[in-house]
C-alpha cells in the first residue's frame, strides 16, 4: 500500500510576532517546523505501513528550505519525499496549492491513501486536503480521529463531528484529513536522522509536473488576501461588587438576572 | 506564631525593630518602600521555594531600596541598632538563604532591576541585582551574544541571587557555573561601605580574589549592587538527544565515554533514573515507548552552525548506542526540544501528585562515582521505605535526589525519617568524595550537616572571614554556619 502525506512547513507559533503596522506575520528569525497537525498524519501513515507493509511518501510545496521539514518526516519514518518548489508557485491560494499538490500526487501514482493534517496552523483554512480530493476526484473524509480498520478496498474511520463521531466506510483510494486524536507522533531517532541525511529529496517544478501555467501561483489564484487584521475582542465584562451583607444579595441577584438574560441559566 | 517569634528573638542578641527605627528606614528609602506590621504582606518573604514550613520565619519588616547608598545607610543603621538584615532576590532559592531566621529586616532588591550598561565591544553587561536572569539574554541575543549562566529557574530568579548562590544549572558541563562569568562587583559591605571589586578585565591578579569570595557567599558577606557579567558568542544551533538505557549503570557509564571517546563536551547531560523518568512521562501522558527504560539521559549540544552540531550529535548518539542505549531520539526544533525537556522539568511536579512533601536535595559526587551513588540511593530507599527519585546534572555529578514522603507516614514520622535519610545520604556522599550541595547552597537548611563533609578548621576559617567583615554578624546571620 502506498500512502502519500502532503504536509506544510509553518512558522513555530510560540515565536510568531505580528508587525503592528502592516498586520502581517514577521517571519524573519522565526524557526520553521512541520505543521503540528501534519505530524499526526505522518504518524498514522507510518503506523499503517508498519502494520501492513508498503511505503509512505511525504510531499510539500514551499520554498527550498522546506526540505528540512521533509527530511524530518523521513527521520520519523517516511520512506521518501518530494519537494514541490518553483518561483511560479509562489503566492498560491488553497485552490492553486491543492491543484499543484494533486499534480505531484498523480506523478507519484499508484496510491491507496492520502493523509493530510486537518489544517495548517498558519493559514488555518483546512481547505487543501479536501481540495486535493476534488482535483483527483477521490472521496474525502475530514476530521478523522480514528482509523478503525483498513483493507485493500476500503477503510473504516471515525469522523469527529460536533456531537460525537460519525463512523464511515470509505472506498479507497481516498483522502483523509486527521485531527489530534488519531495518533501521537513519535520523535525522530538518530538512525532516522541519518537515513534522512542520506535520502535524496527531488525538487519538482512546472517542468516535472503536468500543470497548466495559468493555474499557478498568485496569478492563478482565484482568491486574494485583501487585509489581515487582529479581531477586536468583544468581551463584555460586567462586575457585581459587594461590600456588605446586603450588597452580596444584590450582587447575586444581579448576576442571576444577567445570566438569565443571556439564556445561560 | 507571635509567641514563637519573641522566644526566638529573646534567645539572640538581635534587637526588635522599634517605630523609631522603622521611621528612619522610611526616611532612607521612602515610606511606600517599607512593609511592616502587616502579617499578610510580610508572609511571602518568610520562605523561599522550600515547601516545608519548619524552614520559614517571618521578617519584622521588608525594605525595598533603589540604590547602593540607601543599602549602605540601612547596614549602618542595622549595626548601630543590632538588627539582622537578610538580603533577598526573587525568593526562588532552595536552601533557605533568603529566609530571615532572626526576623529583622528583609532587604529586597526587586527595585534594583536595571541594565546599567551593555558593552558589546568588551562583551560584558553591567546589571543591577534585581534583574530577572532570563532578561539578560533577551537583551544581548540580537547582538549575537548570550549569558551562559543557566539556572533552571531562569524565568523567575534574579541575577543577584544567582551570584550570591553561585548558581549552576543545566549547562554547567560546557559553560561552568555563575562564578565563571562574574568579572566585577559593586558590594555594600556588612558595615555599610561601598566597595568596587574587579571590572571588565579577563585577567586580574591585583590582590586577593575577593570577587570569588563574594560569589557563592549566600548573602553573608556583602550585598551586590552592580554586577559585571562576561558574555559569550551565541550558539547558532542546538540539538537535544533523549537517550533511553536499560539501567542507570549503563546510562551513567556512558557519560564519561561520551566525552572521552567522542572528544566533545556537550552543553548539558541530564540524568533521570527510572522512577523520575517514568513518573514524569506518566504525568505528561508521554507516548514514547519508555517502558523498558531504566534510566534516561538528556544530552544537549550547541555550536556555531547546524553542520557542526549535527556532526557532534551523531558522534555522541553513536557513542550512546555503542554503550548499549535502547534508543536515541533527536530533537532539533522547538516542538521536539520542548517535548523532551518537559520530561526533565516535570519530575518534581509529577511527584507532588503522589505527595506534596518532599526534600529536594543537591548532592554532588565525582562523576565516576555516580553509579555507586545511584545504587546507594536505591538501598537507602529500601531501608527507609521511602521513594527517592534521583535526577540531575550527570555531566557534573550533581544529583537532585529527592526523598518523597511515604503517604502512609504521619508528619512526625516524615520529620524523623527524613532526618535519618539525609544523614545516611550525606554520609554516603562524603564517603564517595562528594559533598552536600552543588548549586543550591547551605543556607540554614543544610547548616547542621556541614560537619559531615567539612573539617572544623574550614568552618573556623569561614567564621574568621565572616567576623572580619561583619563583626556584629548582622548580615544574613544563621546561614552556612553559626557565628
Amino acid at each position: 500500500m502506498r500512502i502519500i502525506v502532503p504536509m506544510k512547513q509553518v512558522p513555530e507559533t510560540n515565536a510568531v510576532r505580528m508587525d503592528e503596522t502592516t498586520g502581517t506575520m514577521i517571519r524573519e528569525g522565526v524557526e520553521a517546523i512541520i505543521n503540528p497537525l501534519d505530524l499526526y498524519a505522518i504518524e498514522l501513515a507510518i503506523r499503517l505501513r508498519e502494520a501492513r507493509g508498503g511505503e509512505v511518501v511525504a510531499v510539500s510545496m514551499g520554498p527550498p528550505k522546506t526540505i528540512s521539514a521533509l527530511k524530518e518526516a523521513i527521520a520519523m519514518g517516511c520512506d521518501s519525499a518530494a519537494l514541490i518548489s518553483d518561483r511560479s508557485f509562489a503566492g498560491a491560494d488553497t485552490w492553486a496549492t491543492s491543484y499543484v499538490i494533486s499534480a505531484a500526487i498523480r506523478r507519484i501514482g499508484d496510491y491507496q491513501l492520502i493523509i493530510c493534517g486537518e489544517r495548517a496552523t498558519d493559514g488555518d483554512t483546512g481547505q487543501v486536503g479536501p481540495g486535493i480530493a476534488a482535483w483527483l476526484d477521490l472521496p474525502v473524509a475530514s476530521y478523522i480521529g480514528k482509523l478503525e480498520s483498513i483493507d485493500e478496498k476500503s477503510c473504516r474511520v471515525h469522523r469527529l463531528v460536533e456531537d460525537g463521531y460519525e463512523i464511515l466506510d470509505v472506498a479507497l483510494p481516498a483522502v483523509l484529513t486527521v485531527v489530534k486524536e488519531v495518533a501521537d507522533p513519535r520523535l525522530p531517532t538518530l538512525r532516522g536522522k541519518q537515513k534522512a541525511k542520506k535520502t535524496d529529496v527531488p525538487t519538482w517544478g512546472p517542468r516535472e509536473l503536468d500543470v497548466k501555467p495559468e493555474y499557478l501561483g498568485l496569478e492563478g489564484s482565484p482568491t486574494r488576501v485583501v487585509k489581515i487584521f487582529k479581531p477586536k475582542v468583544a468581551r463584555q465584562c460586567q462586575k457585581f461588587t459587594a461590600t456588605d451583607e446586603a450588597g452580596v444579595k444584590q450582587a447575586v441577584e444581579g448576576l442571576v438576572k444577567f445570566l438569565a438574560g443571556k439564556d445561560l441559566i | 506564631m507571635a509567641k514563637k517569634k519573641t522566644e526566638k528573638a529573646a534567645a539572640t542578641k538581635y534587637k526588635p525593630l522599634t517605630p523609631a527605627i522603622i521611621a528612619e528606614m522610611e526616611k532612607i528609602v521612602g515610606r511606600q518602600y517599607v512593609i511592616h506590621s502587616d502579617a499578610e504582606k510580610l508572609e511571602p518573604f518568610s520562605h523561599d521555594e522550600i515547601s516545608e514550613k519548619e524552614y520559614a520565619h517571618m521578617p519584622d519588616c521588608v525594605v525595598r531600596p533603589a540604590a547602593a547608598q540607601e543599602i549602605a545607610e540601612i547596614m549602618k543603621l542595622a549595626n548601630r541598632e543590632m538588627i539582622a538584615v537578610t538580603p533577598r532576590g526573587a525568593g526562588s532559592g532552595l536552601s533557605g538563604g533568603a529566609v530571615p531566621v532572626f526576623g529583622g529586616i528583609v532587604l529586597l532588591c526587586d527595585r534594583m532591576n536595571k541594565v546599567i550598561e551593555f558593552d558589546k565591544a568588551n562583551m560584558t553587561i553591567t546589571v543591577e541585582p534585581g534583574l530577572v536572569t532570563n532578561e539578560i539574554n533577551e537583551i544581548v541575543r540580537p547582538a549575537g551574544l548570550f549569558y551562559a549562566g543557566y539556572p533552571m529557574s531562569l524565568e523567575t530568579c534574579y541575577v543577584g541571587g544567582n551570584v550570591a548562590e553561585n548558581a549552576g544549572g543545566g549547562k554547567a558541563v560546557k559553560y561552568g557555573v555563575t562564578a565563571r562569568y562574574v568579572l566585577g562587583l559593586e558590594v555594600v559591605t556588612p558595615k555599610g561601605d561601598i566597595v568596587q571589586l574587579g571590572g571588565k578585565l579577563v585577567k586580574d591578579v591585583t590582590g586577593y580574589d575577593l570577587i570569588h569570595l563574594m560569589v557563592g557567599s549566600e548573602g553573608t558577606l556583602g550585598i551586590f549592587t552592580k554586577i559585571i557579567l562576561k558574555l559569550m558568542p551565541l550558539p547558532k544551533a542546538s540539538v537535544d538527544l533523549l537517550v533511553l538505557f536499560r539501567t542507570p549503570d549503563e546510562a551513567i557509564a556512558a557519560v564519561p565515554e561520551i566525552m572521552t571517546k567522542s572528544g566533545i563536551i556537550p552543553t548539558a547531560i541530564e540524568f533521570m533514573d527510572r522512577l523520575s523518568a517514568h513518573a514524569a512521562c506518566k504525568y505528561l501522558n508521554e507516548t514514547l515507548d519508555y517502558k523498558d527504560a531504566g534510566a534516561m539521559l538528556l544530552i544537549t549540544v550547541d555550536g556555531p552552525d547546524e553542520q557542526q552540531v549535527m556532526q557532534q550529535y551523531e558522534a555522541i548518539g553513536e557513542q550512546c548506542l555503542a554503550a548499549k542505549a535502547i534508543e536515541v531520539y533527536v530533537a532539533d526544533n522547538h516542538t521536539t526540544s520542548e517535548r523532551v525537556w518537559k520530561v526533565r522539568r516535570n519530575i518534581a511536579e509529577a511527584f507532588k501528585v503522589q505527595s506534596p512533601r518532599q526534600s529536594l536535595e543537591d548532592i554532588v559526587v565525582p562523576i565516576a562515582s555516580i553509579p555507586k551513588m545511584v545504587a546507594g540511593l536505591e538501598e537507602l530507599s529500601r531501608k527507609h521505605d521511602c521513594q527517592i527519585p534521583c535526577y540531575g546534572h550527570a555531566g557534573d555529578g550533581n544529583l537532585h535526589a529527592t526523598p518523597v514522603m511515604n503517604p502512609k507516614w504521619s508528619d512526625q514520622q516524615w520529620h524523623d525519617r527524613l532526618e535519618q535519610i539525609l544523614v545516611d545520604m550525606y554520609k554516603l556522599t562524603a564517603s564517595l568524595g562528594g559533598t552536600i550541595s552543588g548549586e543550591h547552597g547551605i543556607g540554614h537548611k543544610r547548616k547542621k550537616y556541614m560537619p559531615l563533609v567539612c573539617q572544623a578548621a574550614f568552618i573556623d576559617m569561614m567564621r574568621a572571614i565572616k567576623l572580619a567583615l561583619d563583626p556584629n554578624c548582622v548580615l544574613n546571620p544563621g546561614k552556612i554556619f553559626d557565628c
